[in-house]
């Protein structure tokens, strides 16, 4: 393996970790800050509340996220 | 409609389901098969006993009553899952690596293995799950009172309480691993989540598109309130959150399955989705329900029991059962983990401390140890469920049990502060840790756990609403006139608040002891552990502070101090300790190893980083040790420095007596030949006397008149000589009085007149007029002037012959000097004129021994003061010196 991509794959790695890290950081952000109240209007989709769909839908993309995260973490 | 036998069957039927299921799990683990009993999914489903039956009935209840408020309890524990990076992997590295059994153990290993920490964190975790043990059965007997009202419900709770004890018992206290894993029961738990959230989807699914046609029918149900803004984001729902991220891994059942039932630390990181998965799933249809019951049942219905009483409503039997088995696996998992949780830190760190401590003294074998820690842990189990039982009955099915989730929440939240704290922050103590656990779990008690009694237990109704006394300021729902909040909020913020300012400034105002600064790098640098060797990179993880005070402990504190002042000056520090760098490292284990050798240094320096086998106490010993020795060694040193400088005193002594033989042979010598010379002439003499008949009688008279002389000669030698003895033993204490020194020179020149006559001496005074008043002996002062006038007449023999005599008074002293203008003495010979015997030329009188000048210089030192020659380039000059009166 050439030094660039070890250089490369080290980047990476730490670039995950930073992503890693970050996930619960924008988590917080997207359920405990005022932004919430961004979507708790009158609104509906497809029949559901706005706010369901808001925080479902963040839910599912962290578990999702994370779980991209996990299976690359642990191949390493 | 079910009846209650079929409902009691089918409860039956479960439980013995699960007895199956986790005596085939324990029999397979023993065979060594754990195969998929230990995959990652497993692991999740056990997590998922975060959701007990007040979640899986409550949830519910609580979206009926709050909105969605209650997906803040899955919140939290979300982002701490997939947060797992920051801290769940880090908790769990410890706990393998320090072999944690509980929450309450990890809290004391980590701040120096305190018991005192492992006893308070103990007693709150029984304090807080009590009444959250209760709260399951009384969820149980709820779900009872759907189909059979008039059933007794304490009879149930009883039986409920009897069966899980012997569940927990008979599979949680199999073994006493040191690993305290428990295959039997995790694979039960694990079946027993995938009981409750099947049934709550099936309900769900019954839900929104069995009754109503689809969620957006559901949801035009909904009161346009339950999701306005401003109920969903607020302090609470913040506080809530955070409370259930903090819960979710200070709870002991929640501790139990994260951390010790812990089979693989991969596993976390399927765990690190999937749970959050589960728990998404598991509220999915929470709002549909909670709006469908709300709708649908009679006004006053138990919102907590819509789960059931939706689909009796609908004369769906079997969705029933399934829901009710859901809402029982929900309550079962949850107390049978905590009662494990909790017999293990009652058992570890109460029952077997105090058993330890007042047992007789008795050789144990290990096997004894064993059979009383088993059975101090089934006792510890039956003991909590009791506890729970009894919690019921007495409180009864009242509301105030409802609540009691989140209480227990917050108390146990109370950990937090030192648990994270002890992971991350190095300088967190005990003190810290103790001040601040005490704190936040008293403001915990008086603002949210003793207000729930509602004025039944310590608080009164009016303490509480007035505070105690009336003092309003005290009010626990309003402390320090904090008003306006939640009481959960306003709970968590004066708690918190002292609990963390407390730790931090306990922390930072207490010294670790070694024990603590030793555990506090393991559990910080944890994720320094060297995989390969399992030792730890020393040195980037070791402090300067923990290898000084290993080297204090072994080198000295002053050898300590050189070396590392020496270091930190390399470094190029002005001052304080160095950068713990690889040399530092290295240069202390070489000091060390000329101390302790080289194994053992390495060992230590590695400990003091962490890691290792050797354990801490151990390590001190080793420590304790050398320094003994070294002391030892050291005073050995001593001694031969102080028996080489005796050696050398001796032989200086040996020397000096040496040569004070020979002195004394020369005297010797020199007396004897000087009393040889006068006795030669007497025998000579009186022998002619004798033997010669015809003498003349002129001639005769003058042999008489020579043996006379010769006599009076050996006499005054003699004398002389005792009286030099006299004087330098220091024997003949002169008798000291204030005499006139005019008068002593004037008495000695007298008796000497004829001598300075006979020699044709000038003599020259120079006297003061005032009479001097020295003190001394007047006799003796007298002599030693009569000596130095006839040394002078005898040696002193300058054209014409004179002699200066002169007194002055120098300081406190009178200085006489005695001056003759003869050829005066020789450099070489100065130093041999106070010896005895000694003739400096051949030019003297014949029959003097040469003992006037020592014999003087002796009389001045007896009398204080002092007789000496002084340098000059006409004649002998010799000065007295006598103190004043």
């Amino acid at each position: 393996m050439s030094r660039t991509d070890l250089a490369l794959s080290a980047s990476r790695k730490r670039k995950l970790r930073d992503g890693a890290k970050l996930l619960p950081v924008i988590g917080a952000f997207l359920f405990l800050s005022p932004i919430i109240t961004v979507f708790t209007g009158p609104l509906s989709l497809f029949g559901l509340p706005l706010i369901f769909i808001y925080v479902f839908g963040v839910w599912l993309g962290l578990v999702l996220a994370a779980r991209a995260m996990a299976r690359r973490l642990e191949s390493r | 409609m079910l009846s209650l036998n079929a409902l009691i069957a089918a409860s039956l039927g479960y439980a013995l389901l699960l007895f199956s299921i986790a005596f085939w799990a324990e029999r397979r683990a023993r065979a060594g098969r754990v195969g998929w009993l230990r995959s990652p999914f497993v692991y999740t489903l056990s997590i998922s006993v975060y959701c007990t039956g007040w979640t899986f009935y409550g949830a519910v209840g609580s979206a009926a009553r709050n909105g969605f408020e209650f997906v803040t309890i899955y919140l939290g524990p979300t982002l701490v899952f997939i947060g797992w990076w920051w801290l769940l992997r880090k908790l769990l590295r410890v706990g393998r690596a320090q072999h944690i059994t509980s929450i309450a153990d990890l809290i004391s290993s980590r701040y120096g293995k305190s018991t005192t920490l492992a006893v308070l964190v103990t007693l709150l975790a029984v304090i807080g799950s009590t009444p959250y043990i209760a709260l399951q059965l009384q969820s149980i007997t709820l779900s009872f009172s759907v189909f059979e009202s008039g059933g007794n419900a304490n009879l149930t709770a009883f039986w409920v309480a009897a069966g899980l004890a012997v569940f927990t018992i008979l599979f949680g206290t199999r073994n006493v691993d040191a690993n305290e894993r428990h295959h039997g029961v995790v694979t039960a738990i694990a079946v027993e989540a995938v009981v409750k959230l099947l049934a709550l989807l099936s309900v769900g699914v019954f839900v929104v598109w069995g009754i109503a046609g689809g969620p957006a029918e559901i949801f035009a149900k909904a009161p346009p309130e339950m999701l306005r803004g401003d109920r969903i984001f607020s302090a609470r729902w913040v506080s809530l959150t955070m409370l259930s991220a903090m819960a979710v891994i200070t709870l002991p059942r929640m501790f139990q399955v994260i951390v010790v039932e812990n089979s693989d630390e991969k596993h976390l990181a399927t765990a690190s989705w999937a749970f959050p998965g589960y728990l998404l799933l598991m509220s999915l249809f929470v709002l549909p329900i909670a709006i469908a019951g709300n709708a649908l049942l009679p006004e006053g219905s138990n919102p907590d029991l819509y789960v059931l009483t939706l689909p009796i409503s609908q004369g769906q039997d079997n969705l029933a059962l399934f829901a009710f088995l859901g809402g029982f696996s929900s309550a079962t998992s949850m107390v049978i983990i905590a009662a494990i949780a909790l017999s293990t830190m009652v058992s570890n760190h109460i029952i077997m401390p105090l058993w330890l401590r007042f047992s007789p003294p008795r050789p144990e074998t290990s096997g004894d140890v064993r059979t009383i820690l088993l059975r101090s842990r089934r006792l510890s189990i039956a003991g909590i469920l009791l506890l729970g039982y009894l919690y019921f009955r007495l409180t009864g099915g009242s509301g105030a049990l409802a609540s009691i989730g989140l209480i227990a929440f917050s108390g146990m939240a109370q950990i937090i502060p030192s648990l994270i704290g002890g992971l991350f922050w190095r300088g967190a103590t005990r003190t810290g840790a103790l001040l601040g656990l005490l704190a936040g779990f008293a403001l915990w008690a008086y603002t949210l756990f003793l207000p729930s009694f509602e004025g039944a237990f310590i608080l009164s109704q009016a303490a509480i609403e007035n505070g105690p006394l009336g003092l309003a300021f005290l009010t626990p729902n309003a402390l320090f006139g904090l008003t306006g909040y939640d009481p959960l909020v306003h709970s968590l913020f004066w708690s918190m608040t002292f609990n963390i300012s407390l730790f931090i400034l306990g922390s930072i105002f207490s010294t670790p002891r070694p024990l603590e600064r030793i555990q506090s790098s393991q559990f910080v640098d944890v994720f320094r552990l060297d995989k390969a060797t399992g030792s730890y990179l020393v040195s980037r993880s070791a402090t300067s502070e923990d290898l000084f005070t290993l080297a204090q402990r072994i080198l000295g504190t002053d050898p300590a101090q050189r070396l590392f002042s020496e270091m930190a000056r390399q470094q190029g520090k002005a001052s304080g300790l160095p950068d713990a760098t690889d040399e530092l490292v290295q240069t202390l284990e070489r000091e060390l190893a000329g101390s302790v050798g080289a194994a053992s240094a390495h060992a230590m320096v590695s400990q003091i980083a962490g890691g290792g086998t050797v354990s801490v106490g151990e390590l001190m010993k080793i420590a304790d040790e050398t320094a003994q020795i070294m002391e030892y060694s050291h005073q050995l040193e001593n001694q031969s420095h102080r028996l080489e400088r005796t050696a050398q005193e001796l032989r200086a002594a040996n020397a000096q007596l040496t040569e004070m033989g020979a002195q004394k042979d020369a005297f010797l010598s020199q007396v004897s030949h000087e009393l040889r010379t006068p006795m030669t002439s007497i025998r000579s003499f009186s022998e002619i006397l004798r033997e010669e008949d015809n003498i003349e009688l002129p001639e005769a008279k003058r042999f008489l008149g020579i043996i006379q002389e010769e006599s009076e000669r050996l006499t005054r030698l003699l004398d002389e000589i005792l009286d030099l003895s006299h004087l330098e033993s220091g024997r003949g204490q002169l008798l000291l009085e204030p005499i006139c020194l005019q008068d002593a020179i004037e008495k000695s020149l007298t008796t000497t007149s004829a001598l300075l006559e006979e020699a044709g001496l000038e003599v020259r005074k120079t006297l003061p007029e005032n009479p001097v008043i020295a003190l001394a002996s007047f006799d003796r002062l007298a002599q030693v002037f009569i000596n130095l006038i006839s040394n002078a007449v005898k040696y002193g023999r300058g054209r014409p012959p004179t002699l200066e005599i002169t007194l002055e008074i120098s300081g406190e002293d009178a200085i006489i000097t005695v001056a003759d203008n003869g050829p005066g003495i020789a450099a070489a010979d100065r130093k041999k004129v106070f010896e005895k015997f000694t003739r400096l030329s051949e030019a003297n009188l014949a029959g003097s021994a040469g003992l006037g000048l020592p014999i003087s210089r002796e009389i001045m030192r007896n009398l204080n003061g002092d007789l000496t020659l002084l340098t000059s380039r006409h004649g002998a000059v010799f000065q007295v010196r006598v103190p004043l009166a």
